[in-house]
């Protein structure tokens, strides 16, 4: 099979496309490109059409059944235009062809304002049930919870109807609908779309009937949606506690049916991260979310049998931050059986119940006898208690294992005496000492560099001239937390460090601590032209330092592309009264990239008189500039940007058009209204 | 780092498709965001914008962009991976080219060759096949965009990651091994040449030789549509007459013009080019 290839190529194509004059031929060339073979052109000439072809005009191809490509162009090119659309969306909702009422019900519900709801809640009584569907979804996307009581009613009507509703119901979001969805489960053949409907509800309302559902169910699809159902709605439950463990004896029934099996086979089961980095399991269910469901009703029904199971996923590299979370929010049932818990023989019990106990003093005497335990893992969780608890008393354990431990138990151990009082890092002063090995000195160092304090002030000083960089630069970070001009002089000195990365260490540490003669020395080191210079330029920025507007200007014209534009940068952050000006110059200028940021600083800082710049800019040839336009329209808001707006959602680049349709979204009264 | 929003994102695709021809379509935000964290924190910056702007005028972007790749794009690759092709090679494509091989070399190109595996597998089928034997010889050139790739593929180095479609024998009687590491066997190397080069460059040639077959397998996805037309463009240039295009399982020329008819040997689809020269 050969293909004739005399056509031109998909690059001169996208080229003639947008080449185009502004001719009548234009249009033309437009609706022959919809139908082009290549997804490439067509995405083009879609972009093209939601700019320049009126919805009448698009609206007609949508009704032409002999050209299924064009009419699905002329569909995306519909919904690209959004707002500017949805009148003539309305007209076609008139249409006696029910494809094009269908089509037209589908292009709102995606464009998504609530306003055109009214026009589309008649349709769901339309004779043609694909119609009638259609409408119903589309009262769904468009959250409309007016129409609640006309969906409920249709709980009773024909299976995709019924079907229709329910996903709607479940997208709305609205309390109304718990009984009527649960008066579904377990006895109808939509029961489990019912349930998923309660899972995108998650209102605290149905916490109750789904958990007396859940031990009469034992079919294993239905079982697990109304797992993940509760698993969802006891996230956002206020109060779940209560609720759930009015139910505990009957998830604890031990039958072969019963659910306690079904809890620990899940609490058992192996996860694998599948495609996109969602964990599914070996037949395609969703484990992990149903892991985390039963986890969850262990925790608030306070199954405590099943504690040792929640525990040790803790010990899983995918399990532990939320298990831990789940128990520090409901922390009662673990704190009633911690100290047989901390007896397990399961090392992984161990540290799960170590880290995740919600601790205070006087649980010491447990915690104090695992920094001897066997594990290394089990070790470092026990210091990470001994953090949590807050007790100087701990101190000198902890840095016995700061000195002696494995290097877990020295990284818990430091994060841990950073969470003590003050006056209890004394203890720190033996692992600063000359004598002590650099990695015992940069474990100290990163206490100290955690929290303020104005301890060892001499000792961090002098460790910020060691010969090693991974000292000095460890020495900085603490420094940084002292007070006073000593520290800020061993930070400036660093600027000057033989090691690149020490010296943007302390860039970095002198912006955030701020300070008067960091921005003087900063400004001072604008004058030296080596490659330190283009993240002083970005520090003084950060720094919103006013002071270093005049040399930033002045420098702008002598210095390379990349500084430029952290001049800009720089500027815009810091806002001088000469900024305006700035920007104009720069956006008169050819050069893209400067034109983009001058742009962006526009959009940021334009007042209302300034306005007509900005809708200027919402004309220029680059999509980042008007894109930054309707930013900038959208902060300022107010009717006269209205018309611009409504021009930038049809942009031929999406990102503009969507930016344009936020920035509509948010002026009071919608687009919608505006047209009519 | 601030979350890349959606201006960011198309600012440095675009670059990234312009540089390279690759797409990001349909790739999530923050699958390329997850890639690039440690490289903007070893730079010191704070937004995908800031590393945008390094790359289009910092002094070092010639050294990121040769980074990037390697960031960017997944290198995977093994041993004998989709076998089959390598029988299509071995059994179907040289016996129809004896006639233009009989006065010079059996000429195969991997093209996006990563760290070597695909060039050396084809070897090893040639030399399996007997075809030394039989008087047949070959040249292997092979190219990726990644220099570092491109290293590892002249150092013949592997782990076992490499490895993973080959079984114990196979292991012992194509590699050495040392301290976990797997240096392929020397015989093994013979007749194949690494290049650099970006087969997305405007109106590119390889500058070798003219090929009797170019593997180009798992690559194409990548590719935007206009790189996949000068691409496959590039390819027909670089074949001889009647030469085989080989694409992935999950590559296709079926459902776009090209100058290559499918044909169907062994158990696969190949391309055989059309155009007269």
């Amino acid at each position: 099979m050969s293909v004739p290839t005399a056509r031109p190529s998909i690059t001169h194509r996208l080229a003639a496309l947008n080449a185009l004059p502004e001719t009548p031929a234009r249009e033309e060339a437009i609706l022959a490109a919809l139908e082009d073979e290549a997804p490439a052109v067509r995405e083009r000439a879609i972009r093209l059409a939601a700019r320049y072809l009126e919805p009448a005009v698009l609206g007609e191809l949508v009704a032409d059944e002999g050209n299924a490509n064009r009419r699905n162009a002329a569909i995306t090119a519909l919904e690209r235009q959004g707002p500017y659309a949805l009148q003539h969306l309305q007209v076609m909702l008139r249409q006696e062809n029910t494809d094009v009422v269908m089509f037209a019900l589908q292009v709102i519900a995606r464009i998504g304002d609530p306003a055109a709801a009214p026009a589309v809640v008649p349709l769901v009584d339309h004779p043609d049930l694909n119609v009638a569907q259609s409408a119903v979804e589309a009262l769904g996307q468009l959250h409309n919870s007016e129409a609640i009581p006309t969906l409920l009613g249709l709980l009773e009507r024909e299976l995709w109807l019924q079907l229709a509703a329910i996903d709607a119901l479940g997208a709305i979001g609205d309390p109304r609908a718990v009984g009527p969805l649960m008066a579904l489960v377990p006895d109808s053949v939509v029961a489990e779309p019912a349930v998923q409907a309660l899972q995108r509800l998650a209102v605290p309302e149905s916490l109750e009937p789904l958990l007396a559902r859940l031990p009469a169910i034992t079919e294993r699809s239905l079982r697990d949606s109304l797992l993940l159902a509760i698993g969802v709605v006891v996230d956002l439950h206020p109060d779940p506690e209560p609720i759930a463990a009015g139910f505990r004896d009957e998830l604890l029934a031990d039958s072969e049916t019963g659910l306690r099996p079904y809890l620990e086979q899940l609490l058992r089961a192996h996860c694998t991260t599948g495609y996109g980095g969602a964990l599914v399991g070996a037949d395609g269910r969703d484990e992990a979310g149903l892991l985390r469901a039963a986890a969850a009703l262990v925790v608030v029904a306070q199954l405590e049998p099943l504690y040792p199971l929640v525990l040790a996923r803790i010990a899983e590299a995918e399990g532990a931050e939320w298990a831990e979370t789940l128990f520090r929010q409901h922390p009662e049932g673990l704190r009633a059986t911690l100290e047989g818990l901390l007896a397990s023989d399961d090392p992984r019990v161990r540290r799960g119940a170590l880290l995740s106990a919600s601790l205070e003093k006087r649980d010491l005497s447990l915690v104090l006898p695992h920094l001897s335990d066997p594990q290394a893992s089990v070790r470092a969780a026990a210091c990470r208690a001994l953090g949590q608890i807050g007790a100087a008393e701990s101190a000198p354990l902890l840095v016995e294992r700061l000195r002696g431990g494995e290097p877990v138990e020295q990284a818990a151990a430091a994060q841990a005496l950073a969470l003590l009082p003050g006056s209890a890092l004394q203890e720190l002063e033996s692992c600063l000492l000359p004598s002590s090995s650099e990695a015992i000195k940069v474990r100290a160092l990163e206490v100290l560099g955690n929290l303020p304090t104005e301890m060892f002030e001499s000792q961090i000083l002098e460790l910020t001239r060691a010969n090693s960089a991974t000292l000095r630069r460890a020495a900085l970070r603490a420094a940084a937390q002292l007070p006073g001009a000593r520290a800020e002089v061993a930070l400036i000195r660093a600027l000057a460090d033989r090691n690149q990365p020490v010296q943007l260490e302390a860039l970095e540490l002198l912006v955030r601590r701020g300070g008067t003669q960091a921005t003087t020395t900063l400004v001072a080191l604008l004058s030296a032209g080596d490659s330190l210079r283009y993240h002083v330029i970005r520090a003084l920025g950060h720094l919103q330092a006013p002071e270093a507007t005049g040399k930033l200007l002045s420098l702008y014209e002598e210095c390379g592309p990349h500084e430029r534009l952290e001049i800009l940068w720089a500027l815009i952050r810091i806002a001088p009264p000469e900024l305006w000006e700035f920007l104009e110059a720069r956006l008169a200028e050819p050069e893209t990239e400067g034109r983009r940021v001058a742009a962006y600083g526009m959009a940021e800082h334009a007042q209302r008189d300034q306005l007509p710049r900005l809708i200027a800019l919402a004309a220029d040839p680059d999509w980042n500039v008007r894109n930054e336009a309707a930013r900038g329209l959208g902060r300022l808001g107010g009717g006269e940007v209205q018309p611009t707006l409504l021009t930038l959602v049809r942009d031929v680049e999406p990102i503009v058009a969507r930016t344009a349709r936020k920035a509509l979204e948010r002026l009071p009264g919608s687009a919608t209204r505006v047209l009519e | 780092m601030t979350p890349m929003d959606a201006a960011e994102w198309k600012l440095l695709t675009d670059l990234i498709q312009q540089r390279f021809g690759l797409t990001f379509d349909g790739v999530r935000t923050n699958i390329l965001e997850s890639r690039l964290r440690p490289r903007l924190r070893e730079l010191h910056l704070q937004s995908t914008r800031e590393y945008y702007h390094y790359l289009c005028f910092h002094p070092d972007r010639e050294a990121e962009f040769a980074r990037l790749p390697l960031l960017i794009t997944n290198n995977e690759t093994y041993f004998f991976r989709e076998s089959n092709q390598f029988d299509i090679l071995v059994r179907h494509v040289v016996p129809e080219r004896r006639r233009e091989i009989k006065t010079r070399p059996f000429r195969m190109l991997s093209a996006g060759c990563s760290s070597g595996e695909e060039a050396y597998s084809a070897v090893i089928a040639f030399q399996n096949a007997g075809l030394e034997l039989s008087g047949v010889r070959w040249e292997v050139d092979a190219c990726d965009l990644n220099p570092l790739r491109i290293a590892q593929a002249r150092s013949a180095t592997y782990d076992m990651t490499s490895l993973r479609a080959c079984d114990e024998e196979a292991r012992r009687r194509y590699f050495i091994e040392t301290g976990g590491r797997f240096q392929l066997r020397e015989r093994h190397r013979k007749g194949v040449r690494f290049f650099e080069t970006n087969l997305a460059s405007p109106n590119g040639t390889f500058g070798w030789a003219r090929y009797d077959a170019i593997l180009c397998r798992n690559m194409l996805i990548y590719f935007s549509d206009e790189a996949f037309d000068s691409l496959i463009g590039l390819f027909a240039r670089s074949l001889c007459p009647g030469g085989y295009l080989l694409l992935g399982h999950s590559e296709s020329l079926l459902d776009r013009p090209s100058p290559f008819e499918p044909v169907s040997l062994g158990n696969g689809i190949v391309y055989r080019k059309t155009q007269p020269d």
